[in-house]
């Protein structure tokens, strides 16, 4: 029985530590995943969400894209996937996926982490493109806000 | 004809799979020793018939015969043949016939390894390998049929996607399905040590390299898809907390797990249940790997195609074996009771006990995150994304406290440690803790996490370092041999035991080189030729790029744009590095793709990416006025550390596996007592002889 209460109290203990990490992690990390039609009638709804994080995701408007070489600037329009009215431009200052393609032979998915500003403009620290109907295996590109996210910046 | 051959080989195996696991459970339930032969034969038969398939695949792409659906959607005529070859795992319908072929070797090298051993397991053990086996069969011929036609021969095939067509992507998977194939004997192993009810130490001993097989295996491919990430992907990280990292994170975790807390059932006898349960998580683990690789459920950097019936399939095969798994043990429960109990919370059985705890808690917290958006879809209906974020903010703790408990648990005494055991094992280490953190400190290291990774390392090299030190000093005194003969010998004499260690010393490493990237420097630069970055590293170097210019080449099926840069390191002319940005011309349309510029030293990666060049440049043009590019320097301190870190692993994987001395397979028969062949090792005191009997 001794045996038992020893092995059960270090598990409960561990558990404990890892339920806690595992509560505020989430709490502290999560971030809503809306599309942009969803996304528009939040902070409209509630202007004070403006702020907070999100995970938007829309379909890439074919030739919306442009970039400067001037400096490190992409900007592309997308669209909801329901309601094709309701439009989105986005600013993005990293390196795009390589399967970012806006000619509009491909359908693409852009998946962008990042914030709603006050000018209308979704400002990407992050974005992810899909595009299925290439490949079979056609892979995910995430492109990250460099040392900020993901695991180049495991401890950053 | 030859791949006809193949496909018509797969449709011989699958009554033979089934005929031989009928036999094999039959043979085993009614002692006959010609059917459980029988049943043996049908493995070897099967596995000739998965290497004539595969030879099938293998011909089908490289005689570029596009009538097959498979081949033209994954190759084309100007693919390179290396990459033809590979083509039996570049896409589902081949890996998972691949799969099938991996696991039919393992389980006839099992089969023949164990032909005049272990006969009481042997008929249930083949019996549940040819069930899975003949579950690949099925998936391959009904599910994802590799040899589908598609009635009519296209000119050329739809080309692989140039992302795959790396060298880490190549060896990759391959090592992936490696690992998670030959876990599938262990699995049957403990499978059928729980229906014959003979769980004594045999079936631990039967199975503890091939656990350490697929261990290094799992290692070596996470380590693959790190540097293929790293150069490939061009964002300058090494790993996303994606869906499919994950998955391949979790039997790692897992089995890590067992190969710890194995040794206190060797050792002392308790933790059986436990054991047990973790051999079949970790199979369960390789099950939901592959259903979370394979069903796009969730959101992934390089998931395969989104195929719900595939990912319904490994979901209802997960849930079968696990309910089989729980029965079984429920069932077996009283025979699986612990010989001793723990006497102190201070002992090497609390220390591994911890270790499995927090490593099943890491696992625990990487299948939440992962799983959690899906939970809260269903549930509330709301999406909810948890990313890089949540993944490293919950297990960067946990890894440090496992990385202090490496140096803990391998010193600590078995049983209770006295306060003279602990201060003669942690005075230094602890002294050497100290002062590696003062000394970051006062040099200006302030990350919190990253002064813990560097702190705690130090504190698990300092006990490694003197383990051997006392190791070698006390067989040189004993043996009259010199240091290095007596340190050869003694890792010599106990395999496991010193391998482990340098694992230990591997795993360090590879921290620190993820601690490294607290301390990554960014610029990013708008450039025309004759312009130039200074980039500061870390370590006090200063390197100053000159952007020489872009110049466009059609190689083909491809248009390059290759940015060229000098390297200034210190004032000191340091080479020229190069970046760029493909179009792959080979796929319509034509797919852009960045080739990241790498310059590595001992400590520091200078990274560098071509972020976007003037259209004008990739459709060929060389004139002046489109050299204009913009660029992202990085440096990368550290990194190197990770790969060097991953061949110190495997280098002690290696050791620890190498036949011959120091494993006790071959003479023992059962019981903990004869772990202890290791008592020719010199023991200066009784508590390195207990470690001893780790081997």
């Amino acid at each position: 029985m001794r045996r038992d209460r020893r092995f059960f109290a270090g598990l409960v203990g561990v558990a404990a530590v890892v339920s806690y990490l595992i509560y505020t992690g989430i709490s502290d990390t999560m971030v809503y995943y809306l599309t942009p039609a969803e996304l528009l009638a939040r902070v409209e709804l509630s202007p004070e969400t403006r702020d907070q994080g999100v995970k938007v995701s829309g379909m890439l408007v074919p030739g919306s894209y442009a970039n400067s070489t001037d400096e490190l600037l992409h900007t592309f329009v997308v669209e909801d996937p329901d309601d094709t009215s309701v439009r989105m431009a986005v600013e993005f200052r990293h390196p795009l996926p390589d399967t970012f393609d806006d000619s509009g032979e491909v359908e693409v998915e852009v998946v962008m982490q990042g914030r709603y500003r006050p000018d209308g403009v979704f400002e990407a620290t992050e974005v992810l493109t899909k595009c299925g109907s290439r490949y079979e295996a056609m892979p995910e590109m995430p492109q990250q806000a460099g040392a900020g996210a993901g695991y180049g910046g495991l401890i950053g | 004809m030859i791949p006809a051959l193949g496909e018509f080989a797969l449709w011989i195996a699958l009554p033979i799979s089934i005929w031989g696991c009928v036999l094999a459970f039959l043979g085993g339930r009614w002692n006959r020793g010609d059917l459980v032969l029988s049943a043996e034969r049908s493995t070897y038969a099967i596995t000739i018939l998965f290497v004539i398939a595969s030879i099938g695949i293998i011909t089908a792409f490289m005689r570029d015969q596009f009538q097959y659906w498979y081949v033209y959607n994954y190759s084309s005529t100007n693919l390179h043949p290396f990459f033809k070859f590979a083509g039996l795992w570049a896409g589902q319908r081949g890996s998972l016939l691949f799969w099938g072929l991996n696991l039919s070797l393992f389980s006839s090298l099992a089969v023949w390894m164990n032909r005049s051993r272990n006969r009481d397991l042997m008929p249930y053990m083949n019996g549940v390998l040819l069930a899975f086996i003949g579950f690949f069969i099925s998936i391959s011929l009904f599910v994802t049929p590799p040899f589908e036609q598609l009635g009519f021969t296209p000119a050329d095939g739809r080309g692989l996607n140039p992302q795959l067509q790396n060298y880490w992507m190549t060896i990759h998977p391959p090592t992936m399905y490696v690992g998670f194939t030959s876990f599938n004997v262990p699995f049957a192993f403990a499978i059928s040590a729980l229906m014959v009810g003979r769980l004594d130490a045999r079936w631990i001993q039967a199975t503890r390299k091939w656990i350490l097989t697929s261990w290094f295996f799992l290692t070596l491919a996470i380590i693959f898809g790190m540097r293929w990430a790293y150069e490939e992907l061009g964002w300058g990280g090494f790993w996303f907390w994606d869906p499919v990292e994950n998955a391949s994170l979790l039997p790692w975790l897992v089995a890590t797990a067992f190969l710890h807390s194995v040794m206190i059932q060797e050792s002392r006898g308790m933790l059986k249940v436990w054991n047990m349960g973790l051999v079949l998580l970790t199979f369960l683990m390789t099950i939901f790997a592959t259903f979370l690789t394979r069903s796009g459920l969730i959101e992934s950097v390089h998931s395969f195609a989104q195929n719900l019936t595939i990912a319904w399939i490994f979901l209802g095969c997960m849930g079968i074996t696990g309910a089989v798994c729980l029965v079984l043990i429920v069932w077996r429960y009283p025979v699986l009771v612990s010989e001793r109990q723990f006497e102190s919370a201070l002992s090497r059985e609390s220390a591994f006990l911890l270790n499995n705890l927090v490593l099943l808690g890491a696992a625990f917290a990487v299948i939440w995150g992962t799983m959690f958006p899906l939970l809260t879809e269903g549930l509330t209906g709301s999406k909810v994304a948890v990313g890089p974020p949540f993944f490293n903010q919950v297990n960067i703790p946990i890894g440090l406290i496992l990385l202090a408990l490496m140096g803990i648990g391998p010193v600590i005494a078995w049983r209770k440690a006295s306060a003279r055991n602990l201060k003669k094992n942690f005075l230094l280490p602890v002294a050497v803790f100290v002062s590696t953190a003062a000394v970051l400190f006062s040099a200006g290291v302030r990350h919190p996490y990253a002064l813990l990774t560097f702190s705690i390392g130090a504190f698990v090299l300092t006990i490694i370092v003197v383990e051997f030190w006392k190791g070698t000093r006390a067989r040189a005194r004993i043996e009259r041999e010199n240091a290095f003969t007596a340190f050869v010998h003694l890792v010599r004499r106990n395999r496991r035991r010193w391998g482990g260690y340098i694992v230990h010393v591997g795993v360090v490493v590879m921290f620190m080189g993820f601690a490294g990237s607290a301390f990554n420097r960014e610029v990013r630069q708008s450039m025309v030729p004759g312009d130039s970055v200074a980039v500061d590293s870390p370590f006090g170097h200063e390197y100053v790029l000159t952007y020489q210019g872009l110049s466009t080449t059609l190689v083909p099926s491809m248009r390059q744009a290759i940015a060229l840069f000098s390297v200034e390191k210190d004032g000191v002319p340091a080479g020229s590095i190069t970046t760029q940005r493909q179009l792959n011309l080979a796929v319509s349309p034509p797919q852009p793709i960045s080739e990241v510029g790498i310059r590595s030293t001992f400590v520091e990666d200078l990274y560098l990416i071509l972020a976007t060049v003037d259209d004008e440049v990739l459709l060929g043009s060389n004139e002046p006025e489109f050299q204009r590019a913009t660029f992202q320097f990085q440096i990368n301190p550290l990194v190197p550390w990770i790969w060097y870190g991953g061949l110190v692993i495997a280098a002690g994987a290696l050791i620890g596996l190498w036949p011959g001395a120091g494993v006790p397979t071959r003479t023992s028969r059962l019981g903990s007592g004869s772990q202890r062949r290791d008592t020719s090792t010199p023991a200066p005191t009784p508590r390195s002889d207990a470690a001893a009997t780790l081997g």
